[in-house]
């Protein structure tokens, strides 16, 4: 409970903890005020990036295990990637002033000694009026409810652990590691409200944390739709590459050039050609990816690959007579 | 089509006709590179998306039949109705990357001024691109995707048309340059339709038969010539040895319009198959309407018909197959059947049953040549 307390950084609470442990020996005080290496703070920062600088260290520390950020695991910056929602209740809600902060951390890890492997698995940790707390039926159903497709992720269950709520994925990469924390709170605490936690609220709080990682970070989190999308780009950027390369009309190669924004010289080869088609390819993907109105993957449609629409009469007759191998028994 | 047809009264049909251009190859060229330039500024846009490709829709609900007023011929063609292949569409990417594929391979080909069958085709892409292409088949349709896109001719992209039809009988040919081939000399083999449309364009021809006689079969076609049933009632025979391909129906259309006196008829075997064929030939096809509406032609049914089923024994009569269902369906939701026509068909379906022109041999391997004779005496065809 301690290593979670820590995440949401409350100096107001860590001033409480001093007093009351007058005469406590100095290490527990030392954990209290231990200088925040990752992210510094000021005293005005709001809530949620407080709790978003908190899960930071927590994921940094493996689990506040360590004193000190994990050199080894988390060489560069670019290790973790770290995102929030907030979601409040409206005015007009049953319950008004309610406020649901979400953070989401992706760190991408090699397996490495000093980690213990979660696998496929999120402990999401659950905060309520700034206290830790036990994990609520509307916070399952909220986050079994999430189309995680749409993010790249399949959820497998989510399931009560007292003390955090246990998502498995299916298959995640294996070097890929989700963390989350949900807090729940009035905004008129410290003052006391009964409530009930929202599970829309939840939800929303969730979603907006994954859009922000995924609009923050290109290629991060996208749909399965997409990333399969993605692997068809080299083909295509192929075929256009070697369009414009064996063209003989310079107006044209020229006007392409410019288009792909490569130099004008002659010495251009396809590979490169092929690259910037493919480039700008995937970045339309990804960036179309992270719009709300993705487009859905298609029920069947008219032209799905391999199934004939309308008879025509030729292809039947192809069929009926292509068992020969004659060349001569194909129409047309 | 030429003078007939420009006198004919066509209003409201011209306007809906979508039709493929027949165009040399640095404009095709042209056309890809419009195509290619599109797509780039369109991905590289402030906006930037990946466009979808938009082809003339090849299903009955886009074809219409125009019918000649003063001309006996009426042909399917095809509107202005498109649908897209869309990259992003699941289940429809590949779809659209074979397009790409080919169009790339097509303007390779255009570049070396080299021409190709749809089968060269097939077995290129097969090796260049495994993944994407499986069977020619899927080639095919890939190709005709790209002349609904480009709006140009299968010839035009470079790719011939298949060697597949033969002539025989009394028609001499005679390309540019060459001496005159006298089909009547030519054996059981017949004179081979070449695949080059330019080539068959070119022909020079002569005739004194009074007739043109298309046979479906390969067999069927073979035993006539080899009993020169084409000199007993002065005839020119044409097999395209099953569905019709463009260059026999190209070529047979050239005969129509060189001879116009010459009645053309068909035999075809009694089921729904023939009659598909038999109709191909009539009023082009859908698959290919973009360019087969130029290549009809006024083929009466001569046979196999209901009332000829008399002359062949009841045991040569066999069962319709799943596959002749399918295609008679087709047929009958098609708006250019005649009502002779569908009465046959109607009169197959409820038997359930199909019979084979070789049926006839039962009377006898001369009863073929005298079965022809006799009908077309009595001019028997419809």
């Amino acid at each position: 409970m301690d290593h979670e307390m820590l995440i949401l950084k409350i100096p107001s609470v860590a001033a409480e903890l001093v007093i009351e442990r007058g005469d406590a020996s100095g290490l527990r005080c030392e954990n209290v005020f231990l200088p925040n290496e990752c992210s510094p703070l000021n005293f005005s920062s709001s809530n949620v990036e407080r709790l978003k600088s908190g899960l930071e260290e927590y994921v940094l520390k493996h689990r506040n295990s360590l004193n000190n950020k994990c050199d080894s695991c988390f060489c560069s910056r670019e290790k973790l990637k770290i995102s929030s929602g907030v979601a409040s209740s409206m005015e007009s809600h049953r319950s008004p002033g309610l406020i649901v902060e979400a953070v989401i951390a992706i760190s991408e890890l090699p397996e490495s000694l000093c980690f213990r492997s979660s696998g496929n698995k999120t402990e999401v940790l659950h905060f309520k009026d700034f206290s830790p707390s036990s994990v609520s039926i509307a916070s399952l159903n909220a986050l079994t409810s999430i189309d995680w497709r749409s993010y790249g992720l399949t959820l497998v269950s989510a399931v009560d652990q007292v003390d955090h709520a246990l998502i498995e994925w299916e298959s995640l990469p294996p070097y890929l590691h989700i963390d989350m924390v949900i807090h729940c709170y009035h905004k008129q605490y410290p003052g006391k409200y009964k409530y009930q936690p929202d599970r829309h609220l939840i939800k929303k709080g969730v979603k907006l944390a994954l859009d922000d990682l995924k609009e923050k970070h290109t290629g991060l989190l996208l749909s399965a739709h997409a990333v399969k999308i993605c692997s068809y780009a080299p083909d295509l950027a192929s075929s256009i590459a070697g369009i414009i390369l064996s063209s003989n009309d310079l107006k044209f190669r020229s006007k392409c050039s410019t288009l792909l924004e490569l130099s004008q010289s002659q010495a251009i080869g396809k590979q490169t050609v092929e690259d910037r088609i493919k480039e700008k390819i995937i970045s339309v993907i990804e960036t179309n990816d992270r719009k709300p109105e993705k487009i859905k993957e298609a029920a069947p449609f008219l032209f799905e690959d391999d199934r004939p629409q309308d008879l025509d009469p030729a292809d039947l007759y192809l069929e009926e007579h292509a068992g020969g191998g004659n060349v001569f028994s194909f129409p047309d | 089509m030429d003078d007939l047809s420009k006198s004919s009264m066509k209003f409201f049909s011209d306007q809906q006709l979508c039709f493929a251009d027949i165009l040399l190859p640095h404009e095709v060229q042209a056309r890809i590179q419009v195509a290619v330039l599109n797509f780039l500024k369109i991905l590289s846009s402030p906006d930037p998306e990946i466009s979808d490709l938009p082809l003339i829709n090849r299903k009955s609900s886009n074809s219409r039949v125009s019918e000649g007023i003063l001309t006996d011929v009426s042909w399917i063609f095809l509107s202005h109705s498109f649908c897209s292949r869309s990259l992003m569409k699941a289940n429809a990417t590949k779809a659209f990357i074979r397009v790409w594929k080919v169009m790339e391979m097509c303007f390779e080909f255009l570049t070396q001024e080299k021409r190709v069958t749809q089968r060269e085709l097939f077995y290129k892409l097969l090796c260049d691109s495994p993944h994407y292409f499986s069977s020619q088949l899927q080639v095919n349709r890939t190709i005709q995707d790209v002349v609904a896109l480009l709006r140009c001719s299968r010839y035009s992209l470079g790719i011939m048309a298949s060697s597949k039809g033969l002539v025989a009988g009394r028609i001499l040919l005679q390309e540019p340059n060459q001496e005159a081939v006298d089909c009547s000399a030519c054996g059981s083999s017949g004179y081979a339709i070449s695949g080059d449309l330019n080539l068959l364009e070119s022909l020079i021809m002569k005739t004194d038969a009074r007739y043109i006689v298309v046979v479906e079969k390969h067999a069927i076609f073979q035993r006539l010539a080899e009993d020169h049933v084409f000199n007993q009632i002065p005839s020119i025979l044409l097999t395209a040895k099953g569905y019709p391909d463009i260059a026999t129906r190209f070529l047979l259309h050239r005969m129509s319009r060189a001879f116009p006196d010459l009645p053309i008829l068909a035999l075809v075997d009694w089921n729904p198959a023939g009659l598909a064929i038999l109709s191909t030939y009539k009023f082009g096809s859908i698959g290919m309407g973009l360019e087969a509406y130029r290549y009809a032609c006024n083929v009466k049914w001569l046979g196999l018909r209901g009332d000829d089923l008399q002359l062949i024994p009841q045991q040569s009569l066999a069962p319709l197959k799943p596959r002749d269902l399918q295609i008679a369906r087709s047929l009958i939701s098609s708006t250019t059947l005649q009502d002779n026509y569908r009465q046959e068909l109607a009169v197959m379906m409820q038997s359930g049953q199909r019979a084979e022109i070789e049926a006839l041999y039962s009377n006898g391997y001369d009863y073929l040549g005298k079965y022809l004779a006799k009908k077309i005496v009595q001019a028997n065809y419809i």
